[in-house]
């Protein structure tokens, strides 16, 4: 975990580390991974993932629409919003 | 140096879903902003997708069209990425299980019929709509759009040319159009379509690196888009430089693909399975349902009107050639026995009048219900075939019903036998020298005499019915 | 009249006998709110509407189960109307839309939700010090912390202020505070109780739960809280037993697992005499002691925190400003708008997650970390598969000692990460588990934990009720043993 991993990380998760805490926190961030290297540990070469532990298959919906308008209701609980859309800084193509 | 070109394209085609891949938010093309949105489609904390069955079906119709592999368990990941139009900071997409692949497509080219093999078509949701025109400095988001069902088509990089990569596009749009799940309208986005464009050496093995071209809407500019691109990749090469793995944005004001690599900047979309949604079963006997229920396309289409109506096979492959036309050609049928005559006005006449306009058919004023009527008062004689040219004219301007366009103008075909026999007598008597040559064996001059009593009756007379009461007459 | 440090069964006692009105219920908890605002145990209330609620009650009888009955809900829940924040900055003036189903299973039973409980930002802490809205503090000392993340839920309850309060648990967010705290909580199987407007933290972990001073009340909260719910399609269409109906069934001949490869050496003398007295007290009641082996339980730590981290890491994205919670001020750019929203509102257990989350799931990690993790996944819930062949329940302490102090952990995140030892891999193999208190260490509560086999509540619920039959350890309070 170097500086250079901590900086990509950091820009797919939109956060911006202050300058005062980058230290510790590629320390922690460091120690978290040595920690969970243990799972190296185990055997898993046939072993398929398990990713939910509802071992089932999903239960699926018909196509109908059910949703009201809710677009006054939405808009109000944007940051930013006219009567239309919710807005943003400007984003050049 | 001779480049050889390889091109891959992925195309989005919109479902024909009445709601969304997740939610119960409608998907209905140009509503009101923001008025088809669920709370699922906002991606408000705490909510959860819930998958549209139907979506899966339509998916399935596309892989059984093209002879694919599908999958009766598929599942569902996460492709992490922020961007104002994508509300939960992820698109959920089908990466590991695609519900279909290893599909195939013959395509008609200028060399013949090539066959281009199809990866994977996978099921993802639509993101919303940004407009960065409207507000001075910033920009709006219209969520309602998002969610709406896509079915991924990816192509293996088979295609050669530009023109290739156009009519493997027309294939697809022709494919899911007549499965009826899509409505193919490229003007509202209903389709769309990324390309990727390498070159490579002739006997090159590996292929080049390449570039993707985001988001082009017409025909036209997928052609325009690729040459300009393969141009610009040999310049890139010959010049000593080589071309960078990116993705590229076609500008059809300028003709030309730019760089979009500002925006992507080490993006890395951190793939995992979704865990809010578990795999999804389709049961052999909804496999079995769709098999049995696929519509006829339009191979199998063309076949049957040759050996059941009868049409000659160009006849059949225009008609065929569109989800419109075949629908046109088959609902109007239905008001007339004439089935072929149908036909010779859909590849005659009116294919004139789309050509003229560079419409679809159903784009048209013309329904089927009226167009069938046109026919049936051909065959029945109550107008002439020419008369029933003025007519259809009037049908493209107004859409007005035929039935009452002949009434009002008066162009219901004389059946009045003596009064035809009275004008005919008239021409012949105004014309002595024309029926002095006749006589003397001139025979093509009956034409002559067809046309002036047409003339005298402003079309409304059946021209057999002229021809045989003049040879009566002459003879 | 007080309902202080009442039961769920005894303040239907009092309202069916007529002690007390449904308004003075109310009032009365509103009062014990109030002398308690110490604790920082709540971060909304919802006093005008729920006092509406009472008299409503007092007017028309309700003959539903919970009618009238006090209920705290943890502020991870979104509700209509009311503010939902997560103990999180980032949300502190989000008003959501909607309900969440299982607070409305619990209202339509007749709960009248009292406030929304303070809780670790976005569940993830195990000691409440990861709240924007400050610390939860434990009743049963002052710089003690109630444990996490469910902390303002667990406090509310132990002080005697709310019989039942709702919790969340993704790796022990339920038991661990219950075990703190001195009361009683579980987590019920993966897939019991609906996920829909729980704001989610690690989806594949997540369960809201039950907490309540005995086995009996949870058992009763629980039979409202579950559902079919379409909504949420992880949510089990299984039949839904009635949980009350196996409470007093005999133990006798019951197998109670004992891990073997539980390295017990690292706890304190204390918390193994504690754990140990329970054990016989259940062999006292007839069930048998078998050792069953949890090999890779010693995994479950790092498990989780790859899975956990991976799956909020994705879930947390939705936080970025455009259409709803805090954003900052005046970003001049989209790209300072999302980095300043974010960095501004979240706090910092939340971000290191985030991180390690973006890092084990980016290209060329995802195989060592994530994929990984989740193979070790499912090795423990196999080991759990073959345990639960051969006994009913399977028992370890709740968590490594009782309620530390406020700070005490320190600036490593690995040894609070360690807190939830014993609880994590219940969560990874999706099976119920239990807390209950079960002793007192320096007039400190702690619990015992009972895991089940998969939707085998109503085993653990009868272990933990007949428990309560026989000991009085549910009964302390911070200010003695309730009569």
């Amino acid at each position: 975990m170097d500086k250079k991993t901590v900086t990509t990380i950091s820009y797919l998760s939109r956060l911006k580390i202050d300058p005062e805490k980058e230290e510790k926190i590629t320390n922690d961030l460091e120690n978290i991974i040595k920690f969970v290297d243990q799972l190296n540990d185990a055997e898993t070469s046939d072993i398929e993932p398990l990713t939910n532990p509802l071992e089932k298959t999903a239960k699926t919906r018909t196509d109908q629409v059910t949703a009201k308008n809710l677009k006054k209701e939405l808009l109000e609980i944007g940051p930013s919003s006219n009567e239309d859309y919710f807005l943003v800084p400007r984003v050049v193509e | 140096m001779i480049w050889e070109t390889v091109i891959g394209l992925e195309i989005h085609a919109q479902l024909s879903t009445k709601s969304k891949l997740f939610s119960g938010g409608s998907t209905k093309f140009g509503a009101e902003s923001n008025t088809h949105v669920d709370l699922v489609d906002m991606g408000l904390p705490g909510v959860l997708p819930v998958a549209n069955k139907e979506a899966f079906y339509k998916a399935i119709k596309f892989g059984l069209a093209t002879g694919a592999q599908i999958n009766q368990i598929s599942s569902f990941d996460r492709k992490n990425y922020f961007y104002p139009d994508l509300p939960k900071g992820y698109q959920i997409t089908q990466m590991t299980k695609p519900i279909v692949e290893k599909g195939s497509i013959k395509v008609s080219t200028e060399n013949g019929e090539k066959i281009i093999n199809i990866t994977r078509a996978h099921l993802e949701e639509d993101a919303g709509k940004s407009i960065h025109d409207l507000f001075e400095g910033e920009t709006g988001v219209d969520l309602n759009r998002a969610g709406t069902p896509l079915l991924e088509i990816v192509s293996e990089p088979e295609i050669s040319t530009a023109k290739e990569a156009v009519a493997y596009f027309k294939a697809i749009r022709q494919l899911v159009t007549f499965l009826d799940i899509c409505d193919g309208n490229m003007a509202q986005g209903s389709m769309r379509c990324d390309v990727n464009v390498s070159i490579k050496k002739i006997d090159d093995k590996e292929l080049g690196t390449r570039a993707e071209l985001k988001n082009i809407n017409s025909f036209k500019f997928i052609e325009k888009a690729i040459n300009f691109e393969i141009e610009r990749q040999i310049a890139v090469i010959e010049s000593g430089e080589s071309v960078v793995q990116e993705t590229r944005l076609y500008d059809s004001d300028k003709n030309e693909t730019r760089s979009m690599r500002s925006k992507e900047e080490a993006n890395d979309y951190r793939y995992f399975p979704c865990p809010d949604l578990l795999p999804v079963v389709i049961s052999d006997k909804e496999l079995n349902e769709i098999k049995d229920n696929l519509p006829e396309l339009p191979e199998e289409k063309q076949n049957r009107y040759i050996s059941e109506i009868g049409l000659e096979s160009s006849e059949a492959k225009i008609i065929s050639s569109s989800k419109a036309m075949a629908d046109m050609f088959e609902e109007a049928s239905k008001k007339t026995d004439d089935a072929k005559m149908i036909a010779k006005w859909l590849v005659g006449d009116i294919s004139a009048l789309l050509n003229k306009e560079n419409i679809e058919i159903d784009e048209s004023k013309l329904s089927p219900e009226n167009f069938g009527k046109l026919i049936k008062r051909i065959s029945d004689n109550t107008i002439s075939g020419k008369i029933a040219k003025s007519v259809l004219e009037e049908v493209w301007e107004n859409g007005n019903d035929v039935d009452e366009i002949i009434k009002a103008k008066g162009l219901i075909q004389i059946q009045d036998e003596s009064l035809l026999e009275q004008i005919a007598i008239q021409v012949l008597d105004s014309n002595p020298d024309q029926v002095a040559a006749y006589r003397s064996g001139k025979d093509k001059l009956l034409g002559f005499f067809v046309g002036q009593v047409m003339k005298e009756t402003q079309g409304k007379a059946n021209p057999k019915s002229v021809n045989v009461i003049l040879k009566k007459i002459l003879s | 009249m007080t309902v202080k440090y009442k039961t769920i069964k005894e303040i239907k006692k009092m309202i069916s006998q007529k002690e007390i009105s449904h308004k003075e219920i109310i009032q009365d908890v509103y009062k014990l709110v109030k002398e308690n605002s110490n604790l920082n145990a709540f971060i909304s209330l919802n006093e005008e509407k729920s006092l509406k609620k009472a008299e409503n009650f007092d007017n028309n009888p309700s003959d539903c189960s919970l009618a009238g009955i006090p209920i705290a809900q943890k502020d991870l829940f979104c509700t209509k109307g009311l503010r939902t924040t997560c103990g999180s900055k980032i949300l502190d003036n989000f008003i959501p839309p909607y309900t969440a189903t299982v607070i409305e299973n619990l209202e339509n039973a007749g709960c009248i939700s009292i406030g929304k409980t303070n809780m670790d930002e976005f569940a993830m802490g195990s000691s409440n010090e990861t709240s924007h809205f400050g610390n939860v503090h434990n009743p049963w000392g002052d710089n003690l912390v109630p444990g996490g993340s469910s902390g303002g839920s667990a406090s509310a309850i132990a002080a005697g202020i709310v019989p039942a309060a709702s919790g969340t648990d993704t790796g022990g967010s339920i038991r661990q505070p219950a075990s703190l705290c001195g009361i009683t909580g579980i987590k019920p199987t993966y897939g019991r109780v609906s996920r829909w407007g729980m704001i989610a933290f690690a989806s594949s972990l997540d369960q809201a739960g039950p907490m309540a001073r005995t086995a009996e009340d949870c058992a009763l909260l629980l039979n409202e809280m579950c559902s079919h719910d379409i909504k949420d399609t992880t949510s089990l269409d299984n039949e839904i037993p009635n949980f009350e109906d196996n409470l007093n069934n005999s133990l006798k001949g019951k197998k109670i697992g004992v891990v073997k490869d539980l390295d017990l050496s690292s706890l304190d003398k204390d918390v193994i005499e504690v754990y140990e007295n329970s054990l016989k007290e259940f062999v006292s009641m007839g069930a048998e002691l078998v050792d069953v082996s949890l090999p890779n339980l010693a995994l479950s730590v790092p498990t989780y925190y790859v899975v956990a981290p991976a799956e909020c890491s994705s879930n947390l994205s939705r936080f970025d400003g455009v259409k709803f919670g805090r954003r900052s001020k005046n970003p001049k750019s989209l790209e300072e708008l999302y980095v300043q929203t974010r960095s501004e509102g979240f706090g910092d257990e939340v971000k290191r997650r985030i991180l390690i989350g973006s890092y084990v799931l980016s290209a060329g990690y995802y195989d060592a970390y994530y994929k990984k993790a989740q193979q070790v996944r499912r090795l423990i819930k196999q080991d759990f598969d073959e345990a639960f062949l051969s006994v009913n329940v399977i028992m370890t302490p709740t968590t490594r000692g009782p309620a530390f102090d406020i700070g005490s952990k320190g600036s490593d995140p690995i040894q609070m990460y360690l807190e939830d030892l014993f609880t994590i891999s219940a969560n990874l193999a999706g099976l119920p588990a239990m807390s209950l208190p079960n002793g007192n260490i320096d007039n400190k509560p702690i619990g015992l934990q009972i895991i089940g086999n998969f939707l085998d509540e109503s085993s653990i619920l009868n272990f933990g009720h007949m428990y309560q039959t026989k000991t009085n350890w549910h009964m302390f309070s911070p200010e003695g043993v309730i009569q």
